[in-house]
């Protein structure tokens, strides 16, 4: 089932008086299907944060329509459902943890009692608990970030949209971010990622959007870029001569130019064949990949390919 | 409701929570233990003076309590975009002007009450050091205007949420409600004036612009109506309907002003 649906939608903002109207976002259409984990990505200034500013009612398409569960987003009582963690979120600065989480579960209509004992647990999963009566303005901006998790998951929403939860996190929170997505995944949760940090969206997301410029240049299935589950290792040699390739065709699954080598998705059963191949043609092994390609590969390849959309 | 309530509670604890309050309250109180080393000079005003000048004081202290924490209450919600993470909740854009509003309320009333408590004692000293000269002096006229002190920046408030929700910057929202005080004190003494037969006679103000005041004297508030400072520092009795009339001005007018907010604020985008 669709849960969060982007049909068609474009966002042109208005950047002053007699000044030209920028597009942020054009003729976005995309699909997040139920608990599964929908990537974000595209450079700075992509129009990311706008398409999420629309799902959430912030702000209105000015083409298109975004829809939750077949419904246009109008109703308060839809946003119930979901779970929102902005880009460096600011908090009250006076207020402690215990008095933020309150609020967000009275803002729910939960039970005091609910709320108490729902906190205490993200608190402890998120290594908060004892800053819990600590004003926020004393938080680093990794205990902000956390801070911001517990605020966004108090309500237990089915839908989560989370806008860089790893920035500004330090390796074990990054850690303990990446196991709490993966948890809310095996939970049945529907996410929205949205990252720089491709390594992370690489390996949490089901289904990848690259966005630049306000467009869809393209989406991405997990087959597309994990090759590392398959019984194929990636060899990166000295770039093949056509001899050598033809040579080493019968032995490869595939090969590709990849810099100023070549490499060669090798099945590991003519593992042995391709490596006395190489030794025989004295081509040099540089060393080994985990997958074929990678989403920074595609990313990069993607961007400098696509043309900028017009204003 | 629930949502309001919460929304009321955070904005509360924000604004009290909040440094700037100690240095209005301690400047508050310098003005009140002033007026307990000067009252001697008065002599035989010295009640008059007295209720006059912690009237004044808990006036002042109000008023900066309003332009510069109350403002920023709102507006860094919007600057730093911690509205968003609100807004993401089940809370509409309406409720979260109400929230805001009766947060402010609360903060203002407790703050003022505060002041208030210290103010009540700077008199009782006084009254018990100079007990001949608050002849016409009344508790209950002296607690009915410093009661209407707080409905006039309850009203001051919700015009600043009112600029708070068209605007984008906090010092707009200051300029414009700042222009609106000023205003809303000086304009019942413009349309009497207009309206005297001095002003006929004279014939400086055009036609046109005798309209255009007219207008406006029904559009800005008339912040004149809360000002019960005369009867307290005299011992007037306050009619009852006066009474009743401007607390339902106030009511009326905060009660507009705040659905156009909320009405304008549920349209604005955030980007």
């Amino acid at each position: 089932m669709v849960v969060v649906e982007c049909d068609r939608v474009s966002k042109k903002y208005n950047t002053g008086l007699f000044k030209k109207r920028i597009c942020a976002v054009q003729n976005l259409s995309f699909q997040v299907k139920e608990g599964t984990i929908y990537g974000l990505i595209g450079p700075n200034g992509a129009g990311k944060s706008s398409t999420i500013r629309m799902l959430l009612g912030l702000s209105r398409p000015t083409k298109g329509e975004v829809r939750f569960r077949g419904n246009v987003l109008n109703a308060v009582d839809l946003r119930a459902e979901i779970g929102y963690l902005p880009e460096n979120p600011y908090l009250y600065d006076h207020l402690n943890l215990n008095e933020l989480l309150a609020f967000s579960g009275e803002a729910a209509r939960m039970e005091p009692a609910v709320y108490r004992l729902r906190g205490r647990e993200l608190m402890a999963r998120l290594d908060l608990l004892d800053a819990q009566k600590r004003p926020l303005r004393t938080f680093s901006k990794g205990m902000l970030q956390r801070a911001g998790i517990c605020f966004a998951l108090l309500h237990d929403p089915s839908i989560i949209v989370f806008d860089e939860p790893m920035s500004g996190l330090d390796p074990v929170g990054r850690k303990m971010v990446f196991d709490l997505v993966m948890e809310l995944k095996q939970q049945g949760k529907t996410i929205l990622f949205c990252s720089h940090i491709l390594n992370d969206v690489e390996r949490l997301c089901d289904r990848i959007g690259l966005i630049h410029k306000g467009q869809m240049v393209r989406e991405f299935g997990r087959e597309d870029f994990l090759q590392s589950a398959s019984d194929a290792v990636f060899l990166l040699t000295d770039r093949l001569d056509e001899s050598s390739q033809r040579a080493l065709e019968p032995l490869i699954i595939q090969s590709r130019p990849e810099g100023e080598g070549t490499l060669l998705a090798v099945s590991v059963d003519r593992y042995l064949d391709v490596n006395a191949c190489l030794q025989q043609k004295g081509i040099a092994v540089r060393g080994c990949r985990s997958e074929w390609v990678s989403l920074e590969d595609l990313f990069v390849h993607h961007i400098r390919e696509h043309a900028p959309c017009a204003v | 409701m629930r949502s309001v309530v919460a929304l009321a509670i955070i904005t509360f604890k924000e604004g009290i929570r909040n440094r700037a309050l100690f240095g209005i309250g301690l400047m508050a109180l310098f003005l009140l233990g002033l007026n307990v080393s000067v009252a001697g000079f008065f002599m035989r005003d010295i009640g008059k003076v007295t209720v006059d000048m912690n009237l004044s004081a808990l006036n002042f202290a109000g008023l900066l309590l309003v332009f510069f924490v109350a403002i920023n209450l709102m507006a860094k919600d919007i600057d730093r975009k911690t509205i968003h993470l609100v807004l993401s909740k089940p809370i509409s854009r309406s409720q979260y002007v109400w929230g805001k509003y009766g947060g402010i309320l609360l903060f203002l009333s407790v703050s003022l009450a505060f002041l208030f408590l210290f103010s009540c004692l700077t008199i009782a000293l006084l009254l018990a050091l100079y007990p001949d000269y608050f002849g016409a002096f009344s508790w209950g006229q002296f607690v009915v205007a410093a009661t209407f002190v707080l409905v006039k920046l309850a009203v001051l408030t919700a015009i600043v949420l009112f600029f708070s929700t068209i605007t984008t910057s906090s010092l707009v929202t200051l300029i414009f409600s700042l222009g609106s005080y000023i205003a809303g004190v000086t304009i019942e003494e413009v349309v009497f004036y207009l309206k005297s037969d001095w002003a006929t006679q004279e014939r400086v103000v055009s036609e046109s612009l005798r309209t255009v005041i007219d207008v406006l004297s029904y559009l800005l508030p008339n912040f004149t109506v809360f000002d019960f400072s005369l009867e307290a520092a005299h011992g007037l009795p306050i009619a009852f309907e006066r009474i009743v009339l401007a607390l339902g001005y106030a009511g009326g007018y905060s009660a507009i002003l705040l659905l156009l907010a909320g009405f304008i604020f549920a349209r604005r985008e955030f980007n």
